[in-house]
């Protein structure tokens, strides 16, 4: 052996330069920052054999150098001095301490919020997979709301109760210092194979009762990557133990979920809650019997809550609710389709028809329901629909289809003249009991002149029980199919629904009713099994013949004609020309001066009552029934309204002597103008009556046969 | 959970509408009050014992 030349900082630095390539060598296989750990004994041995230098000079030459390295980090264990770098440079032992975690943060925020409802925890979002399933609460949430308490220990519950309890994970994590031993160089090997198992990175192990003691000893851990090493002969393999590299911090408690064992442990807590209107609740009673004490009104309420929704997870359709994201979409080609599909139909559709003409699906393909209310909720959303269907039966209009029953009276000035059925005046009401409304399968309605000549029905109560109602809080219509079993036909008829003070009524039934019958006659509409479907029946009668009155449209006059029919009438209802013969030629009123009530009642009696005065004091004297059968004419009424007008309208006085008869003084001129202005006639002296010559009253729409 | 913190139509809707998406077809407010009922119920009881 030679001594070692005199080294300067160049060959200094070129010697720590090879020892780093050795070093790097050795750890070919760690990881980018593991430590390369190699004592000064084992470098000096290996170089003095290379280089032919000696021991004690090299050893002083190498520790000189690589203390100025920055690359190298001198250690000393156990008197033995060792120098270590990594494959990146300079080791820089791993922090582990995690002062910003996510968990920490969670579980121990630094303001948390106040808790008043547990449900606020509890995370909106939507999972991926359509399933229950439970919703994990932390322990601290649970704690900070008092619903349960600071858990000591779940092992000896567990113990206790031989319940499963989940694992907890201790706060201090057991730390894995196991250290590589360093195995000195093989003077037989070459430097590519000398590897040594090094130390592996700081992990946190799960053991939960990890010792400081058995890390420090050897641990040669099977799973790690190994290569043969031979000890060099003579020396012994130390095992000394590294410094431990910076231990992991203590982790935070995860909290554990626990599933509390039965009967473990009593509560006592309320089970009663109380609902905004006061009533009490107590969820220990069965379902069924909170259903059947406050269903309706608990439902009422949830339908609400679920409607006032910013969110609107849950959409409903009618009494139907389904989940928002799962509701299919419709795209503007779909509804083009639905509509086109329609108008090729020329009717209403059902929403199955549409599924199945248009979607090509099937009630036997599992997601139909969800098809079937997904289109039914879009539809509703769209302008160019209209829904009107009943429960059980969800019907589709769109813009462009054959009004039903046509244009002949606009439906505004109809809910008008119907109003009366709103506002008390039913007749048809006394006869249904609230108790068995529902149970109504038949009504049996005789039609004046009205109804037979505009095919309308207005929609009294005993109709209103049988039919069925809005299915959507704004429909304002529904279209029925009633069928006549007599003519082996079937007539779509729309149900317009009372909205506000205006009242509802049937329409398109006018067509059937010139065909097959006359006024007076008595209909019966009969509930099927299907929603939708009514049938249609009448009372047929022999062959007869009778001049009846009825209505020129083009000419817009009343006449009489001869009329062949085959029902069964009421003649007493019967507007025939010797009863009605007095309107023969009148021209009717425009249907927007029909709405009048009084008036219509005014001039009915001037057209109708009897004569009972003299020239210059007119005075008509009508009954009640011939008051409803002319008045009918004109616009529906009930005898409940007729008689009310009778009774409140100035000039119609009842006879004392004969019930239901009536007498009507019209209002001369000079009683018109007393009632526009008294003070006027204050002043004025008084007129008599009988210097004025009698006037009659003229509407601004009323006709009559003066008027041609 | 004590049923005085029950707000009706607010606790517990996650869990009502994680059912409605596992049946997959549309239910009327009669059965949807049912289960809702039984989710409140069992949120109140479970805790009890």
């Amino acid at each position: 052996m030679t001594g070692a030349p005199p080294m300067g900082t160049v060959e200094q630095h070129d010697l720590a330069n090879e020892i780093y390539q050795l070093l790097i060598a050795q750890g070919t296989l760690f990881a980018l920052h593991a430590p390369i750990r190699q004592t000064l004994t084992n470098l000096t041995e290996f170089l003095a054999l290379r280089h032919q230098y000696d021991h004690e000079t090299l050893a002083v030459a190498i520790e000189t150098a690589l203390e100025a390295d920055p690359r190298f980090t001198r250690e000393e264990v156990a008197g033995e001095v060792r120098f270590v770098t990594s494959r990146h440079g300079a080791y820089m032992p791993r922090q582990d301490i995690d002062t910003h975690s996510f968990r920490q943060r969670l579980h121990e925020p630094e303001h948390p919020l106040p808790v008043d409802d547990i449900s606020v925890v509890v995370s909106t979002s939507r999972p991926a997979i359509t399933s229950v399933e439970p919703v994990y609460i932390s322990d601290y949430w649970q704690v900070q709301v008092g619903i349960a308490p600071v858990e000591d220990g779940g092992d000896e519950d567990e113990a206790e109760t031989g319940q499963f309890v989940a694992p907890i994970h201790e706060s201090v994590a057991s730390i894995d210092l196991v250290s590589s031993p360093v195995v000195p160089f093989d003077e037989g090997l070459p430097t590519a194979n000398v590897v040594t198992l090094a130390e592996t990175e700081p992990a946190i192990t799960a053991q939960a009762t990890g010792q400081q003691e058995a890390v420090e000893t050897e641990v040669l851990r099977p799973d790690m990557p190994q290569t043969v090493v031979e000890p060099v002969e003579g020396e012994t393999i130390t095992h000394a133990p590294v410094t431990p590299v910076a231990p992991v911090a203590p982790v935070a408690p995860v909290p554990s979920v626990q599933m509390p064992p039965a009967g473990r442990q009593t509560i006592d807590r309320s089970t009663i809650f109380t609902l905004p209107d006061g009533t009490m609740i107590d969820l220990r009673q069965p379902s069924a019997a909170l259903l059947a004490e406050h269903g309706s009104a608990m439902a009422q309420l949830l339908a609400d809550k679920i409607e006032q929704d910013p969110l609107r997870r849950i959409v409903s359709f009618g009494r139907y609710y389904f989940p928002e994201a799962n509701v299919v979409n419709l795209g503007k080609n779909d509804l083009r389709k639905i509509r086109e599909y329609m108008l090729e139909r020329n009717e209403p559709l059902l929403d199955a028809e549409l599924i199945n003409d248009v979607f090509y699906h099937n009630a036997r393909q599992a997601d139909y329901e969800g098809l079937r209310f997904s289109i039914n909720y879009r539809l509703h959303r769209e302008k160019d629909f209209e829904f009107v269907g009943v429960e059980g039966a969800n019907l589709w209009s769109t813009r462009g289809l054959p009004v039903i029953g046509g244009k002949r009276i606009k439906a505004a000035e109809m809910g008008q003249i119907t109003s009366y059925l709103v506002e008390g005046f039913d007749d048809s009401r006394d006869s249904i009991d609230e108790g068995t409304a529902t149970e109504v399968t038949s009504v049996t309605h005789q039609l004046t002149f009205f109804e037979w000549e505009y095919g309308i029905i207005p929609l009294d109560a005993a109709l209103a029980a049988l039919l069925p109602g809005p299915v959507l809080s704004d429909q304002r219509s529904a279209v029925l199919r009633f069928d006549s079993p007599q003519r082996y036909s079937q007539v779509l008829v729309e149900v317009r629904y009372p909205t506000g003070n205006r009242g509802g009524w049937l329409q398109g039934l006018e067509e059937f009713f010139h065909e097959h019958l006359v006024p007076s006659a008595r209909v019966t509409l009969t509930r099927t099994d299907e929603p939708g479907i009514f049938t249609l029946t009448y009372e047929e009668g022999s062959e007869s013949d009778e001049r009846i009155l009825t209505f020129d449209e083009k000419k817009n006059k009343l006449g009489f004609n001869n009329v062949t029919f085959y029902c069964a009438i009421d003649e007493e209802l019967l507007p025939s020309q010797s009863r009605l013969g007095r309107l023969n030629r009148l021209k009717a009123f425009p249907m927007g001066e029909r709405r009048k009530a009084e008036m219509i009642l005014e001039h009915v009696a001037e057209v109708i009552g009897e004569q009972v005065g003299s020239r210059a004091e007119p005075q008509y004297a009508i009954t009640l029934d011939d008051f409803f059968v002319a008045y009918n004419v004109l616009r529906p009424a009930s005898k409940r309204l007729l008689r009310s007008l009778l009774e409140h309208s100035p000039g119609f006085v009842a006879d004392e002597t004969r019930p239901d008869l009536f007498t009507y003084v019209p209002m001369t001129g000079t009683d018109v103008e007393a009632n526009e202005d008294e003070d006027d006639e204050q002043r004025e002296p008084e007129v008599s009556r009988a210097d004025v010559p009698p006037t009659r009253r003229r509407y601004g729409g009323r006709y009559d046969e003066d008027d041609e | 959970m004590d049923a005085k913190m029950i707000t009706f139509g607010d606790t517990a809707m996650e869990k009502l509408l994680q059912w409605l998406r596992s049946v997959g077809e549309p239910k009327d407010i009669d059965d949807l009050l049912r289960q809702y009922l039984e989710i409140l119920s069992s949120l109140v009881m479970e805790e009890n014992e």
